[in-house]
C-alpha cells in the first residue's frame, strides 16, 4: 500500500511538471509566432529563390518573418489573385506587365489597384531577362545559324516549322518535321512576349503595334500555318525542363528566356549535347517584379515584411546569385562580364551581354487583343 | 484509498497530460488516423513504383493534421485504369498512366461525365522512356541494326509479308511474329496503332479524320494486325511473356525502352538466359512515355487525400528516387540528373536516340484509329469450355453463364465461337461458325446452360483443341478458354496425351500456336492441371471464385 501510494504521488508530480512546462512553453512562444509572407511567383525564379531563401533572416517588431513559396505561370499568378482563389502577400510574375494590367483591372473594378505600378517603394523589379531562341546546337547549324541569324530569324523560323519536308529540306530526314515550342500566351509571360516579338517583326516594325495590325486578314493567315505546328507549354520554368528532359526528338528549337536557357545549359550537356542561345533582333524583357499587394489580409507588418524581403532580393550577394543563376541583376553595381559569370562561361553557347533594342510594351488592350488573336489561330 | 481508485485516478492523470501534449502524441499511441491514397499506375513501372511506395509507407509520414499517410497502388493498364474510373468501377486518387497521349480523350470522357476537369492541377512527369520496337539482336541485324534505319514501315512490311524471315534469309525463324497490347486499354498499344496508321498513310505529323477514312489505310492495318499473335491488357506483362518464351514466340513487341533495359540487367547478371535484345527506335519517330501524376478532381477524393497524394508526388519527383529511376532503365524527369549506365548499348538501348517524335494527334483522331483497329484487328477463332459437373451448382453456375454471356459481347461479329460444355460426356452446344450469324442465339443457349454429371476435364480440353486444329484459320488468334471447378473424374484420355498434344503443336508454330487460357473455378478446381495446361501454349491460368469470375473472362478478352 505504501509503494502504491508513492507511485500515485509520484506520477501525479511529473504529470503535473510536464503539463506546465508545456503551458510555460507555449505562452512564451506566442510572443515569436512568425509573420508568415506568402509569396506567389512565376516558376522560372524558382532555383534563385529556393538558393537565396534560406539567408533571409528579416524581423518585424522582434518576429521573425517566414515565407510561404508558392510557384505558378505568370498570367496565373495575377488570374488567381483576380479571382480569389490565393491569397498571397507578394507577388512576382515574370513581367511588369502583368502588374500593369492587374493595376488597371482592379482599379476599374473596385476603384483602388491592388497593386502600385512599377517604380513605387513596394513594386520593383529585382532582376531581368530577355528573351530568347534556344535550340539544340547540331541542330541550328544543320539550319544554318552558325551565328546570329538577326534580321530574318523569325521569318526563317516561320518557314522551317510551315515545311511540309521538315528537316529532309535541311538534309536531316532522320530528325522528322521541325518542332518549335513557346509557351501559352494566356498562361505564361514568354508566351505572350514571343507572340509579341513575332507580331511585331511581320509587320517590320518595334513601335506602335496597334490592335488594327493584329486583326489583318493577312497576318492571320500567314500565323495559323506557324501557330498550327508550335507546340505550346504552360510554365516557362517546367517547359524548358522539358525540353532538356525529353531532347531533341521532341523539341529543335523554343522561345524561352535567357536565364531558363542558362539555368539548363549544363543539364542539356549532361543528357542530349549543347544548347544554343539566339537573340531575336529587337528584344522584350521579363523584368521580374516584386509587388505587395493591397489587400486586406495583408496587415501592415507583412507590408513591412514584403518590403524587406525586396530589399534583401536587391542586395549585392543576393543579386550576385541571381547572376550566377543566369539573370540580369537589377543592381547597377553588379558587372555581367566578371570572369565567373555565366555571360563568360557560356559565351561559346551563344550568350551576350549587349542586348538589341527593345520593342514598346503595347497598352493592355492591345495585348489583349494579341491573346485573343492566339486564341483563334492557334488550334 | 483502494487501489482500484488509484489506477482510475492515474489513468485520469496520465490522459489529461498527453492530451496537453498535443493530440498527435495521443494518436500515434492508440494507432492514430490515417489518410489513406489509392493510386492505380501503368504496370511498366512496377518495379520502380512498388519498393518506393513499400518505404514511403514505413517512414509514417504525416499530412499537416497529423494523419498518417497510406499510400496504396495497383498496377493497372493505362486506359483500362480510366475506363474503370470513369465507369465509377474504381475511385482511386491518383491516376498514372503510362503516358499523355491519352489524357485529352480521358479530359473530354471526364468532363462529360463529371463536368469538371479531370485533374486538380497541372500533372507532372514522373519519369520517361521512348517507345520502341524491343527485337531480339539477330533479327534486328539481320534488319540492318545498328547501321540502317528501321521504321515503323519496315515493321508493317515484314508483318505484311507472306515470306517473314525467309526474306531475310532466315527461313528457320519462320514468320514474323509481332506483338502489341490492347489499344482499348494500354497504352503502348495504343501507340502502336497510331504509329501505324501514321506509317500507313505516310505521315509524321497533322494525322486527320480524313485520313483514317482511307480504305487503303484500313488495308494496311488488317494486314499488320495479321501477324500479331494476340494482345493483351498491360505493357509489363507483355514483355514479361516475350522475354519468358523467347525468340520462337515472338519476334519483335511494342513496349517501353525500361523494360529493354531491365531485360537486359537480368541477362548481363545471369538472371535470364535469354539471348539479347535490342531497342529499335523507329526513324519515321515514336511516341515518349512520361507517366504523368495525375492527381484526380475528383468528389470522392478529399483535400487531405490531395495534401497526401502531393507529398508522395514530391517524394517521387526527390533526387534519390528519380536517380533510382536510372537504375532501372527509366530517364529521370529531372533533367540535372544525366543520363549514364545502364541506359547504353550494353543494355541494348541508345541514350541518343530517338532523334524525332511523332505527333500527339487531336482527341478525335485517337478515337478514331481505336475505331479503325477494332474494324482491322485480327480476328479470332475461340472455343469455351465449360463444366457442367454437378459440383457447378448454385452460385457458380449462374455466375459463369452470366460471365460467359459477357464474354461473347465483347467479341466482334467477324469472330468465331465455338461452345463445348462437358461433365461425364462432352458435347458441342454451339460450332466454330462466325458470331454475326448467330449472337442472339447463341447468347440465348448459354443462358440455358445446367449442371449434372462428373468432370470429363482432359476429355473436354483434347476435343476441344483439336478440333480447333483442324477447323481454325491459323489467320487468326486461336484460342480454347477452359473453365473447370474440379478435378478430373470420368475422362477416357489421359494427362499425358493432353500435355502431347499441346506440346508437340506448341513447338512447331510458336508464338502462332493455339493458345489456352484456364480458369480454376472455385477451390476445388485443379489449379496444377490447368496451369500446364496453359503455360505452354503462351496462354494463361486465371483463378476465379463467383464473385471475380466476369473480371477473369473480361480479361481473358483483352488478349483478343
Amino acid at each position: 500500500m505504501q509503494s502504491n501510494k508513492l507511485l500515485f504521488f509520484g506520477i501525479i508530480i511529473i504529470a503535473a511538471v510536464i503539463v506546465a512546462g508545456m503551458f510555460l512553453a507555449r505562452s512564451l512562444l506566442v510572443n515569436n509566432d512568425p509573420i508568415i509572407l506568402s509569396v506567389l511567383y512565376s516558376t522560372e525564379k524558382d532555383a534563385w529563390l529556393t538558393d537565396i531563401s534560406s539567408g533571409f533572416a528579416g524581423s518585424v517588431n522582434g518576429r521573425p518573418i517566414q515565407l510561404e513559396f508558392e510557384k505558378m505561370g505568370s498570367r496565373e499568378i495575377y488570374l488567381s489573385v483576380l479571382d480569389d482563389s490565393r491569397q498571397p502577400d507578394l507577388i512576382s510574375p515574370a513581367s511588369s506587365l502583368q502588374i500593369s494590367i492587374l493595376h488597371d483591372q482592379t482599379e476599374a473594378e473596385a476603384g483602388t489597384p491592388v497593386v502600385n505600378m512599377i517604380g513605387a517603394e513596394d513594386c520593383r523589379s529585382v532582376v531581368s531577362t530577355p528573351l530568347v531562341l534556344v535550340a539544340w546546337q547540331e541542330r541550328a547549324e544543320a539550319l544554318g545559324w552558325l551565328d546570329n541569324p538577326d534580321a530574318d530569324m523569325w521569318e526563317q523560323l516561320q518557314s522551317a516549322v510551315v515545311n511540309p519536308q521538315g528537316w529532309a529540306a535541311y538534309n536531316h530526314p532522320e530528325w522528322g518535321f521541325f518542332k518549335f515550342g513557346q509557351t501559352d500566351p494566356n498562361k505564361s509571360n514568354s508566351g505572350l512576349m514571343a507572340l509579341l516579338l513575332i507580331t511585331y517583326d511581320y509587320f517590320d516594325k518595334v513601335t506602335g503595334l496597334s490592335t488594327a495590325d493584329i486583326i489583318a486578314d493577312e497576318y492571320a493567315q500567314w500565323f495559323k500555318e506557324f501557330g498550327k505546328f508550335t507546340t505550346v507549354g504552360d510554365s516557362t520554368g517546367t517547359f524548358m525542363q522539358e525540353i532538356v528532359a525529353f531532347g531533341p526528338s521532341k523539341y529543335d528549337m523554343v522561345a524561352v528566356y535567357e536565364s531558363t536557357a542558362i539555368e539548363q545549359i549544363e543539364n542539356a550537356a549532361g543528357r542530349y549535347g549543347e544548347l544554343r542561345v539566339y537573340y531575336p533582333p529587337a528584344t522584350v524583357l521579363s523584368d521580374h517584379p516584386f509587388c505587395v499587394l493591397h489587400a486586406d489580409w495583408v496587415t501592415s507588418d507583412k507590408a513591412d515584411a514584403a518590403r524587406q524581403f525586396i530589399d534583401y532580393l536587391l542586395s549585392q550577394p543576393v543579386q550576385e546569385k541571381a547572376l550566377a543563376l543566369g539573370f540580369r541583376p537589377a543592381n547597377p553595381n553588379i558587372a555581367l562580364d566578371t570572369p565567373d559569370s555565366p555571360f563568360n562561361r557560356y559565351a561559346a553557347n551563344g550568350l551576350k551581354t549587349d542586348l538589341p533594342a527593345e520593342v514598346e510594351l503595347p497598352s493592355g488592350e492591345v495585348l489583349n487583343t494579341l491573346i485573343n488573336f492566339w486564341n483563334r489561330n492557334h488550334r | 484509498m483502494n487501489s482500484r481508485f488509484n489506477k482510475f485516478i492515474v489513468v485520469i492523470v496520465l490522459c489529461i497530460t498527453l492530451i496537453a501534449c498535443g493530440s498527435e502524441t495521443v494518436g500515434s499511441l492508440v494507432g492514430g488516423k490515417e489518410v489513406e491514397v489509392n493510386l492505380v499506375y501503368g504496370s511498366e513501372k512496377q518495379e520502380w513504383l512498388e519498393p518506393l511506395v513499400a518505404e514511403y509507407n514505413a517512414a509514417e509520414n504525416k499530412t499537416a493534421d497529423g494523419s498518417t499517410i497510406v499510400i496504396k497502388a495497383e498496377p493497372m493498364g493505362s486506359i483500362e485504369a480510366i475506363n474503370a474510373i470513369i465507369g465509377e468501377e474504381i475511385q482511386p486518387a491518383v491516376w498514372s498512366p503510362a503516358s499523355s497521349v491519352y489524357l485529352p480523350v480521358a479530359e473530354a470522357r471526364w468532363q462529360e461525365k463529371f463536368g469538371n476537369e479531370l485533374a486538380a492541377k497541372t500533372p507532372p512527369d514522373l519519369v520517361l522512356s521512348p517507345v520502341v520496337i524491343a527485337m531480339w539482336q539477330p533479327m534486328a541485324e539481320a534488319l540492318g541494326w545498328p547501321n540502317e534505319p528501321i521504321g515503323w514501315s519496315d515493321i508493317s512490311e515484314l508483318a505484311i509479308s507472306e515470306e517473314g524471315w525467309t526474306a531475310y534469309g532466315y527461313p528457320e525463324w519462320g514468320e514474323f511474329k509481332f506483338g502489341h497490347t490492347h489499344p482499348d486499354f494500354s497504352n503502348s498499344g495504343l501507340v502502336a496503332i497510331l504509329a501505324q496508321a501514321y506509317a500507313g498513310v505516310g505521315k509524321q505529323r497533322d494525322l486527320t479524320p480524313d485520313d483514317l477514312l482511307s480504305p487503303e489505310l484500313a488495308q494496311f492495318m488488317e494486314q499488320v494486325e495479321s501477324s500479331i499473335i494476340h494482345y493483351g491488357s498491360s505493357t509489363g506483362f507483355f514483355a514479361d511473356t516475350m522475354f519468358n518464351r523467347g525468340p520462337s514466340y515472338l519476334s519483335a513487341t511494342v513496349m517501353y525502352e525500361n523494360l529493354v533495359v531491365a531485360q537486359e540487367t537480368k541477362r548481363l547478371t545471369g538472371a535470364s538466359a535469354q539471348i539479347p535484345v535490342v531497342a529499335i527506335y523507329p526513324k519515321e519517330g515514336t511516341f515518349w512515355t512520361n507517366n504523368p501524376y495525375v492527381i484526380l478532381n475528383a468528389l470522392w477524393v478529399s483535400d487531405t487525400q490531395k495534401e497526401a497524394a502531393e507529398a508522395f508526388e514530391a517524394f517521387l519527383l526527390d533526387r534519390p528516387q528519380q536517380e533510382r529511376a536510372i537504375a532501372l532503365g527509366f530517364r529521370p524527369a529531372d533533367p540535372s540528373i544525366p543520363l549514364g549506365s545502364p541506359l547504353d548499348t550494353d543494355h541494348g538501348v541508345d541514350p541518343n536516340q530517338p532523334q524525332t517524335v511523332l505527333e500527339v494527334p487531336e482527341a478525335d483522331v485517337i478515337e478514331g484509329a481505336q475505331y479503325l483497329w477494332r474494324q482491322a484487328k485480327r480476328p479470332v477463332d475461340v472455343t469455351l469450355v465449360v463444366d457442367t459437373s454437378g459440383s457447378m451448382s448454385g452460385d457458380k453456375i449462374n455466375t459463369a453463364r452470366n460471365s460467359l454471356v459477357e464474354f461473347i459481347n465483347q467479341l466482334s461479329n467477324r469472330d468465331r465461337v465455338q461452345i463445348v460444355l462437358f461433365n461425364s460426356q462432352v458435347s458441342v452446344l454451339s460450332p466454330l461458325t462466325p458470331l454475326a450469324d448467330k449472337r442472339e442465339e447463341l447468347v440465348r443457349r448459354v443462358s440455358g446452360i445446367i449442371e449434372d454429371g462428373d468432370t470429363s476435364l482432359y476429355d473436354a480440353a483434347l476435343e476441344a483443341y483439336q478440333q480447333l486444329e483442324t477447323d481454325g484459320d491459323p489467320e487468326h488468334i486461336r484460342a480454347v478458354v477452359v473453365l473447370s471447378d474440379g478435378e478430373d473424374t470420368s475422362s477416357v484420355r489421359t494427362w499425358q496425351e493432353v500435355l502431347q498434344e499441346i506440346g508437340a503443336n506448341g513447338e512447331e508454330e510458336g508464338g502462332n500456336s493455339i493458345k489456352i487460357f484456364t480458369i480454376a473455378f472455385g477451390s476445388g478446381a485443379d489449379t496444377t492441371v490447368l496451369q500446364q495446361m496453359a503455360e505452354p501454349t503462351g496462354g494463361k491460368q486465371f483463378t476465379g471464385d463467383p464473385a471475380t469470375i466476369d473480371d477473369v473472362y473480361a480479361e481473358i478478352a483483352l488478349f483478343f
